[in-house]
């Protein structure tokens, strides 16, 4: 490795100037939240679903930006992790029943009880493995991270009475202080529109995915932010500074793990159901897709990475009959193969061609227009970017 | 001001790399608040001294004594909060963080914000975070680094990035800074510049200074006292005068009288 | 008998994961690069080699095989790795997270369900030594392998390219100074690789597997904790460490029933159990390098 500190492809993180462009950023922002709030009143059920699966999968892709992104360690365990969270929240808030692998354990206990319950297992199986994520090299950990995501797998196919085995087991579905997020005989009527559970769903996702988009931003604009960045580029200078190296990719990756349990149990609701084929290698290779078209450091560009990849098979499956060489049988090229070939070649164009991805894309767009609508008195005399 | 810089001791150090001694029981003492350089022909050994110093190599064997601290055998974070800092000949900088993001992740030893209170935004953090912006905006003005504050550092010049480097190791509020070639590759205006600069440094700030130069113009204006290793040997150490007169030294990087070419 | 048996199948597996180890650990040294589609590589040379065996006899097709990853390495290596080659380790083993997921794809579209055969004529033909009953793809395996192995050593001991890839792994820059062309080392190595791949493909996709199916590539994905045990900068690690999977594969499937309280299909996680524990005790891999930066 070299040793210079020169141009990395990370996004032009929003260094310059808190001024002109923050503001309308933030206008947008409002009209965004807003719009966002009202969806559930105006759209269908297409929409909710699309809408709760890409916040489980966005919350996910922060936790794998954080480690991967910002801190350069690749790791493709997030399917693990995200399956001890959606495994931990069925058995915790299941009940005991009978499926077609067998009978599975179900706890019963108060859904939040369970989702909090999985979170801190995922953390806790972070942590354990946090040691040995220290002590590798940014590659290294790729391979180990790999290992986990198949022991994942052998657990969940194994385990039967927890698991339900090779079909899986349905998702218990939430509940939030007895509101329960399911349908119902006399549902609550919201301006005119009866809430079930994906209107519930849809509003859970939203918050949780908004705490977990501030959390990662605050972290990323403060101390252990800054650390985490230079990490990624020089592990020595980081040493240097007094930032504990192991220690803090031990961290990070705790972190991240934490993220992928809160996704596993959004991902299992918005499922309905969990099975090993859910948490696969597959999905491994997806998430680095995402923060990587989304631009790799980049929290709003994980976000927008996730909702590319996860729309496109559903966008695809809708808009079928406009593209001719589609088709269903096994000969032919479906829907998912398209998706897996748009998002595969969208990583390999970003890489090439735009390293700051969809996020560099959107800060140049901005500049653009920043620059644009400054006056001539205010030309600025240093160097601009990009 | 430092008040408490206390003299750095060198005493006998050697490093070796597989046969090859990069250095053979070097010592030299550096006075608190002196600007003491070490200089030699190419090879000499005095990036691995600056290595060893700031905790990067460990030594076969000898000593580094840092007032009552040994520094041999300490991790290099470890090292830095002890008031060491370095600026480095290839930039310790990242690349991609703007020249304001470069001089905070100096105060990292000075700040204690962890996770959970900067992810959730805490005041302490807050209030921390802006404590020491106001601080790193000081020593930015210090080094006319103000308006570059918020560009990022790979976009730089090189001169100005070996600015932020030296401002960088200024952030970590040291009691002795280790230098590392710090005008390579700069033309004569700005080599005066980041003279005059190190030499208010080590005035209004009263710390010591060790210098890694080949510039012997800038090292001989400069410096209270200059060390000279070959082949990772001290064969002089004394005053400026002292040195340039010194015979082993002129044998040093011209060649003994025997063995010159004119 | 059983435990001769299960040696022997061992180190026949050991010795074809291996060559595809070896191959990885080529283009580690050579481009800095963890090729996740290494495996592709595996599967593309066995379904070439299988759709032309009939059109070009089965050494034809081999052959064919061959040339086609190499081929196909050689271009990944040219218009997608050079190109941001100075990038980020990071990015480049996205990269090929990115041609994995295409090529994947397309090759497990072409296969479909069928289970293709390569036309091997030995086909399922075993052998009897003493009292071992033996596949002859496994033992045509081991020669092959050997063979291929002991050349390749000895070239890269001593041919100009060996030696300039060994220097060039021990230090890039100094290479480059010295005048040794970086970008033709590159292109050697990815075509060395894709063709040690082709010829694994082949062996991976006779008996006693049925054939050639999507399966192959998860088969192939094995070499990568082989490559990692070894030690990813060290040729003789690959080996090591193909020959180490190869065993405890071979002996997981053997000892089968005894094994059946970890649950079924252990044998599929246990090259990666046996990773982690080897990074845990040397996170460098048994014959890597420690890691040293100079300043």
């Amino acid at each position: 490795m070299s040793n210079s500190t020169l141009v990395r492809p990370r996004p032009a993180t929003s260094t310059r100037g808190d001024r002109g462009p923050r503001l309308w950023q933030t206008g947008l922002l409002a009209v965004a939240a807003v719009v966002l709030l009202l969806v559930p009143i105006y759209l269908g059920t297409f929409w909710l679903q699309l809408g709760f699966s890409i916040f489980a999968v966005a919350v996910g892709a922060i936790g794998l930006n954080l480690l991967t992104g910002t801190t350069g360690q690749l790791s493709l365990a997030h399917p693990f992790f995200m399956a001890v969270g959606a495994l931990t929240y069925v058995v915790l808030a299941g009940e005991t029943s009978e499926t077609s692998g067998g009978t599975v354990i179900g706890l019963g206990l108060p859904p939040l009880v369970g989702m909090v319950g999985a979170v801190f297992l995922s953390g806790v199986c972070g942590l354990a493995f946090s040691p040995v994520s220290g002590r590798l090299r940014g590659i290294y950990l790729g391979m180990a991270s790999l290992a986990l995501v198949f022991i994942g797998q052998h657990v969940l196919n194994t385990a039967v009475p927890l698991s339900g085995g090779f079909n899986g087991r349905p998702t218990p579905p939430f509940e939030l202080f007895g509101l329960k997020f399911d349908y119902s005989d006399s549902p609550v009527v919201i301006l005119g529109v009866p809430f079930g559970r994906l209107e519930w769903l849809w509003y859970l996702g939203l918050v949780l995915l908004a705490a977990a988009f501030l959390f990662a931003r605050n972290l990323l604009r403060s101390r252990p932010g800054r650390a985490m960045k230079l990490v990624a580029d020089s592990e020595l200078a980081a040493s240097v500074m007094g930032v504990p190296v192991m220690a803090y990719k031990g961290k990070v990756f705790f972190l991240s793990s934490i993220y992928a349990g809160l996704a596993g149990v959004m991902y299992a609701l918005s499922i309905g159901s969990i099975a090993p084929q859910s948490f696969a290698m597959d999905l491994s290779m997806q998430f680095l897709a995402m923060i990587v078209i989304g631009g790799m450091g980049s929290v709003g560009g994980a976000v927008a990475g996730a909702a590319f990849v996860m729309s496109l098979p559903l966008v695809i499956q809708n808009f079928s009959a406009y593209i001719p060489f589609l088709s269903t049988d096994s000969g032919g090229i479906t829907a998912a193969h398209l998706a897996k070939y748009i998002y595969g070649a969208a990583v390999i164009a970003v890489l090439l061609f735009k390293p700051s991805g969809l996020s560099g894309i959107w800060q140049s767009a901005v500049e653009t227009y920043r620059r644009k609508t400054l006056s001539k008195q205010e030309l600025v005399p240093s160097k601009e970017g990009n | 001001m430092n008040i408490d810089v206390p003299v750095l001791e060198v005493d006998d150090v050697v490093v070796r790399f597989g046969a090859v001694k990069a250095l053979d029981g070097v010592t030299f003492r550096v006075e608190p608040g002196s600007i003491h350089s070490v200089i030699g022909p190419n090879g000499a050994g005095k990036s691995t001294m600056l290595n060893v110093l700031s905790g990067v190599y460990r030594p076969k064997s000898g000593s580094v004594r840092f007032g009552q601290q040994e520094l041999v055998g300490m991790r290099p974070d470890k090292v830095t909060r002890l008031g060491v800092a370095r600026a480095f000949q290839n930039l310790a900088l990242s690349g991609g963080q703007s020249v304001e993001e470069n001089l905070m992740l100096g105060r990292h030893a000075l700040t204690r914000s962890g996770f959970l209170s900067s992810g959730l935004g805490w005041p302490t953090a807050r209030a921390e975070e802006r404590r020491h912006l106001r601080r790193v905006h000081e020593i930015a003005d210090f080094l006319d680094l103000t308006p570059d504050l918020h560009s990022p550092v790979g976009e730089l010049s090189y001169g100005s990035q070996k600015r932020v480097e030296i401002a960088r190791a200024l952030a970590m509020e040291p009691r002795i800074l280790l230098l590392d070639e710090p005008v390579a590759g700069m033309n004569a205006g700005e080599k005066r510049y980041i003279s005059s600069l190190i030499a208010r440094i080590a005035k209004s700030l009263s710390i010591s200074v060790v210098l890694v130069e080949h510039d012997m113009e800038m090292v001989m204006s400069l410096s209270d006292r200059v060390t000279v290793l070959d082949f990772g040997r001290r064969i002089a150490d004394g005053t400026p005068v002292e040195v340039q007169a010194d015979p082993a030294v002129i044998g040093a990087y011209l060649g003994t009288p025997a063995e010159s070419t004119s | 008998m059983r435990f001769e048996s299960l040696l022997l199948t061992g180190l026949s597996l050991g010795a074809v994961y291996a060559l595809v180890a070896l191959g990885f650990v080529i283009l580690f040294k050579a481009s800095e690069v963890l090729n996740f589609a290494h495996g592709s590589l595996v599967v593309l040379g066995a379904y070439v080699t299988a759709r032309t065996h009939e059109i070009f006899g089965f050494f034809g097709a081999v052959l064919a095989g061959i040339i086609a990853a190499a081929l196909a390495a050689v271009l990944i290596e040219r218009l997608l790795i050079r190109p941001i080659r100075n990038a980020p380790v990071i990015s480049l083993a996205i990269m090929t997270i990115g041609i994995e997921v295409l090529l994947n794809t397309e090759l497990v579209r072409q296969i479909g369900v069928d289970i293709m055969t390569l036309g091997h004529p030995w086909g399922a033909d075993t052998m009897t030594m003493g009292s071992l009953v033996i596949p002859v793809n496994r033992l045509i395996a081991i020669g092959t392998a050997v063979v291929v192995i002991a050349v390749f050593l000895v070239a890269f001991r001593f041919s100009s390219w060996g030696v300039s890839m060994r220097a060039a792994a021990e230090d890039r820059e100094t290479a480059e100074l010295v005048g040794l062309r970086l970008d033709r080392i590159a292109v050697v190595a990815w075509l060395i690789a894709g063709a040690l791949a082709a010829l694994a493909g082949v062996f991976l996709t006779g008996a006693p597997t049925p054939g050639l199916t999507p399966s192959l590539a998860l088969i192939a994905l094995r070499a990568f904790p082989a490559a990692i045990i070894g030690g990813l900068d060290s040729v003789a690690g690959a080996l090591a460490g193909g020959m180490i999977i190869g065993l405890v594969e071979a002996f997981a499937a053997g000892y089968q029933s005894e094994l059946a309280f970890l649950g079924r299909g252990i044998g599929d996680v246990l090259p990666f159990l046996v990773m982690i524990i080897v990074l845990i005790i040397r996170p460098q891999g048994l014959f890597g390098r420690k890691e040293f930066v100079r300043v």
